[in-house]
């Protein structure tokens, strides 16, 4: 099951994740992301991963096309909260170093 | 155009006639039949969609001619409604178990039975629309299933030979895919100059796109080899293409190699995939030292821009490389345990030399781990000796 959630703060939209990240969802998840970046336009979008439990290569592509479309409205994406499971999956496909990754959320926000 | 055919079984020639006038001014087909047998051979002319049947008839009365239209796969989908003298819960609930659709107590009125035959018909107009719409889907997926399973053999004909050989090399895979066809591909390609090019890859997703995407990948991982250059370069092209052709969400983790027996060495890119484990002298079996062919890299096909590294290490006679996709150690359990890396390393502590007892060991066991969680994703496995 995954539970996503989403909220403004100031000129960010923070959505937080909850649950496993795997191909059966992934539609779900984009379909909140691409409402998030086209009718909000955020300066910053953090997404909050903390209460991720796993993410698979569908997960991770959508979060690469995230960056893209956040990037192509001049603004920014953040991630926080990679649990270790998670981070290990960043590390390997080396997209720590494709996304600006924070600590907490209030890192994730105060970064823009 | 009439709007359906009812039959209109009763004894009584007024009854008969009442019922068939209004019937025919509501614009429908009626047919009439006298009692149960006659309205059976009435049925082998011509099919009704609905029967009106008196309960009490000489010959065959209506629960006997209910229970043969009902019994019969050629006529139980006709709406049956009995008519009966006998009022009262008892009879309903006795018609209604005979099989009967709905029941109308006599005496009757004519603009009752009229309202209970539209009403059937609104539902017999959709019983027909759901089987129509039933038979479709049913269609369609014997169409796609037999296609899947057609690009399901297709699919497994782009993989190499096994049990395969090339330039000192002997190897095999265990190829899984979760849905019919997946998204895993390896292959192995031997060079002029008597190396041997590797290529493993993880397609994003899983299913159809993924299947098509991996095809592609296979045929960009071959072209860059007609470029002659290692694996960097080859990690580059492949990167290019797959970020120009592919959609947003659409990439691949891959292992690229060029495995030289005559120097003994392996140059490698790690774009993403899970590292391989080099098993020193593994080929003989046993427990041996186990090195991890690591390396930091991106997955192909995201960005053009991204940059890609190298590396080398050692390639012994009598070396095994175990090559894998995550689908093999990413199983995520009840209790959120995965086999992981650590968990294949302790199963390739061990392996018996054959490499095809080697390959179903290491599948049983990851099967063992994650019982009873079965493998979600495309699971692809590759053994190669260096004999």
């Amino acid at each position: 099951m995954l539970n996503i959630q989403t909220r403004q703060e100031g000129n960010a939209s923070v959505v937080t994740i909850q649950g496993k990240v795997n191909f059966e969802v992934t539609a779900q998840l984009r379909d909140v992301i691409r409402d998030t970046v086209t009718t909000l336009q955020p300066k910053l979008l953090v997404i909050n991963l903390e209460s991720v439990s796993f993410i698979d290569s569908s997960g991770l592509g959508l979060l690469v096309a995230a960056r893209n479309s956040v990037d192509k409205n001049s603004g920014k994406l953040h991630l926080c909260g990679l649990p270790p499971q998670v981070k290990k999956t960043f590390d390997q496909t080396n997209l720590t170093n494709y996304f600006s990754i924070f600590t907490t959320e209030q890192d994730a926000l105060r970064g823009a | 155009m009439h709007k359906g055919v009812v039959l209109v079984v009763d004894d009584e020639a007024p009854i008969r006639d009442i019922l068939s006038f209004y019937l025919k001014r509501a614009g429908y087909q009626v047919l009439l039949a006298e009692h149960g047998r006659m309205a059976l051979e009435e049925m082998g002319r011509l099919l009704p969609d609905l029967i009106l049947s008196d309960l009490r008839m000489p010959e065959m009365a209506g629960d006997e001619l209910c229970q043969a239209v009902k019994g019969d796969p050629r006529t139980r989908d006709i709406f049956f409604v009995l008519v009966s003298a006998m009022d009262g819960l008892a009879s309903k609930i006795g018609g209604l178990n005979l099989g009967a659709d709905d029941m109308i107590s006599k005496p009757f009125h004519a603009q009752e039975v009229m309202a209970k035959v539209e009403s059937a018909f609104r539902l017999i107009s959709m019983r027909k629309e759901i089987k129509r719409q039933n038979l479709e889907l049913t269609r369609f997926q014997d169409r796609m299933t037999a296609e899947l399973a057609l690009a399901a053999r297709l699919q497994m004909g782009l993989l190499p030979g096994i049990p395969g050989l090339a330039a000192g090399l002997s190897y095999t895979h265990r190829y899984l895919p979760a849905e019919g066809i997946g998204g895993d591909i390896y292959t192995i390609v031997p060079l002029p100059d008597h190396s041997v090019a590797f290529m493993i890859a993880d397609v994003s997703g899983h299913g159809v796109t993924a299947a098509l995407i991996s095809a592609m990948v296979k045929t960009f991982f071959e072209s860059q080899l007609r470029f002659g250059g290692g694996p960097l370069a080859w990690a580059q092209g492949m990167n290019r293409d797959l970020a120009r052709s592919t959609l947003a969400e659409q990439f691949a983790t891959a292992f690229l190699a060029r495995l030289d027996p005559v120097q003994g060495t392996i140059r490698y890119v790690c774009a993403g995939h899970p590292a391989p484990l080099l098993i020193h002298q593994g080929a003989a079996g046993g427990r041996n030292h186990i090195s991890i062919l690591g390396g930091k890299g991106f997955m192909l096909g995201i960005d053009e821009t991204l940059p890609f590294g190298e590396q080398t290490c050692g390639f012994e006679k009598g070396d095994r490389l175990v090559f894998y996709t995550d689908g093999l150690v990413e199983v995520e359990r009840e209790d959120r345990q995965l086999l992981g890396e650590e968990g294949l390393l302790e199963i390739c502590a061990d392996l018996p030399g054959d490499r095809e007892q080697a390959a179903d060991l290491i599948i049983e066991q990851a099967i063992a781990f994650n019982h009873p969680a079965p493998f979600t994703d495309d699971v692809t496995l590759v053994l190669l000796d260096r004999v």
